[in-house]
């Protein structure tokens, strides 16, 4: 896992670190904001509604962090320092996946520590917090299978990327129902409502058409984690690494 | 002796850009110095060599493998890249240390601070890469480079930014490790550095292999371009009519003592002007074969295209 180390740490820089961690946190300032005079039996809608709406801002730190895992090593003309290794391809793919998840579940932990912090602070309770970390969970997992290998393929990973969260994940999916199914944060949602009884009305608009459900979100998101690495090792196999 | 790598019908383009034309040429072990002027294809040939690109056309093999196929060829070659970038904020040990742990070595702390030694990096090693001069950047990547122990070694532009004691030391090392019978490929733009490192010269221009051999090989190769020869002597006038009238002699120029002789045979020039002197009486003090360096070599083939 020696690359993998590496790939994390140089993609965990302390000033983008801080940053993201910044963004991530958000949600839980906005929903310490919405739910400051809210009753308590509302505090799960308005939770669940708040970061079904505004964990975007997830989405984008992880974005930032997963598309650089390799992106940063072609653009800096250094990757000819680790792909020049007796490593497989596929080895190399996991373990780039690997310090991709590894950076966005950081992050994406710190985001629903903040929030669940939140939560704690206006009288929620910490079963309700602790079944929102699936959603963080899920959406790190998912969002690196898909933005690691674009950040190695798309020199503009980052507008790539931007436009599918923000175009696809937030427009076209409302008009068309089958992209939706390709929502990763519809997908991460899903799973977290299948845990979460009082989920909110908006955040079960902001999921649909999903259905809630872990099993069908974790089969999901390991279809697209297969994926990305499928794609991955081809792109590292096949396409000019410089 | 077998060939080290094996480049056949090469060609590699970018778009309607042709880097690399049909390219074939073979590598065995020892200096072998790759010669061009910025935009030749060096750069992008050295890369296809590595495998961190693939052939448009073509195939190469390194040690008999394609290096694209199979990723164990890497404890076989390493590569020092043109860019100057490293990571900045691993210090020089730590870089070099990582090399060795990701090409799968035994005991590679022991093995980082060996070949830090050999490029003569130790008191540096501990501070970040980002500090370092562009030659100390040179150097570190050359110490990762060879902390695999590669048999080939591809370097490319290795001894920019480096400053003459570094470069001295630089070309030392390439020379001794060619020796020790690695298969050492140094492209360099820079003349005089090709001409102190390389037993052999390929010289490339727009992607094509312009010539192969050492440096008087390759001058000999370029039958269609005179050479010039300057020759020292007490009687420049009378010399001057005795050389025009032979075959191999284009013109001459007086030029105070000295006779500038343009010839297309340098061989027989140099096996008639004894006998001038001898049966005409002309002392010769000096002959100096004025375009012999690399540099006109290179220029010719250049403005010959």
């Amino acid at each position: 896992m020696t690359l993998a180390i590496h790939l994390y740490r140089r993609i965990m820089r302390r000033s983008r670190v801080i940053g993201l961690l910044a963004l991530s946190a958000v949600p839980g300032l906005v929903f310490w904001l919405s739910a400051f005079d809210a009753d308590e039996e509302d505090l799960t809608a308005i939770y669940s509604d708040v970061l079904a709406g505004v964990g975007y801002t997830f989405a984008i730190a992880a974005l930032i962090l997963t598309t650089a895992t390799l992106r940063d090593e072609r653009d800096s003309g250094t990757l000819p320092y680790i792909y020049m290794r007796p490593l497989s391809r596929l080895s190399m793919a996991i373990q780039s996946l690997v310090a991709g998840t590894a950076a966005a579940l950081v992050i994406g932990i710190g985001g629903w520590a903040a929030s669940a912090i939140a939560l704690l602070a206006v009288g929620g309770d910490f079963d309700t917090a602790l079944r929102s970390l699936s959603l963080f969970v899920a959406a790190g997992f998912g969002y690196a299978a898909i933005f690691v290998p674009l950040g190695y393929l798309v020199p503009r990973a980052l507008l790539v990327g931007l436009g599918y969260i923000l175009v696809l994940e937030t427009i076209l999916a409302f008009a068309v129902e089958g992209l939706a199914q390709l929502s990763i944060w519809r997908i991460s949602l899903s799973i977290y409502a299948g845990l979460e009884d009082g989920f909110g009305e908006f955040a079960q608009e902001a999921m649909s058409p999903v259905t809630p459900g872990v099993g069908g979100g974790v089969a999901k998101l390991a279809g697209v984690l297969v994926l990305g690495l499928v794609v991955l090792t081809w792109a590292l196999r096949r396409r000019d690494a410089l | 002796m077998t060939d080290a790598v094996v480049v056949t019908n090469l060609s590699k383009w970018f778009g309607l850009k042709v880097a690399v034309s049909e390219l074939t040429i073979t590598f065995r072990p020892g200096v072998t110095g790759l010669l061009g002027p910025n935009g030749a294809g060096k750069t992008t040939l050295l890369r296809v060599i590595a495998g961190l690109q693939r052939p448009s056309q073509g195939e190469v093999r390194i040690l008999g493998i394609d290096p694209r196929k199979d990723t164990d060829i890497y404890r076989r070659i390493s590569l020092v890249p043109e860019d100057e970038s490293v990571y900045d904020r691993l210090t020089g040990r730590e870089f070099v240390e990582l090399a060795a742990k990701l090409a799968k070595i035994d005991h590679p702390i022991d093995r980082a601070r060996s070949v830090i030694e050999t490029v003569a990096l130790t008191e540096a090693a501990d501070r970040a890469l980002g500090g370092f001069s562009k030659g100390m950047r040179q150097r570190a990547k050359v110490a990762a480079a060879l902390v695999s122990d590669p048999e080939i070694l591809l370097l490319d532009e290795p001894l920019n930014g480096a400053d003459p004691v570094q470069r001295a030391h630089l070309i030392t090392l390439f020379k001794r490790l060619g020796t020790e019978g690695k298969t050492l490929l140094v492209s360099s733009h820079v003349l005089t550095e090709v001409e102190r490192v390389s037993d052999r010269v390929v010289a490339m221009v727009d992607g094509r292999l312009a010539a192969v051999g050492d440096v008087a090989t390759i001058r000999a190769a370029m039958t269609d371009k005179p050479r010039r020869i300057y020759v020292d002597t007490g009687n420049p006038r009378k010399l001057a009519a005795a050389l025009i009238a032979g075959p191999d002699v284009l013109g001459v120029q007086v030029d105070g003592d000295t006779v500038h002789v343009e010839t297309s045979d340098a061989a027989g020039l140099a096996r008639r002007l004894p006998a001038i002197s001898i049966e005409q009486e002309i002392p010769i003090t000096k002959v100096e074969p004025v375009d012999e360096s690399l540099e006109s070599v290179f220029r010719y083939l250049v403005e010959g295209r």
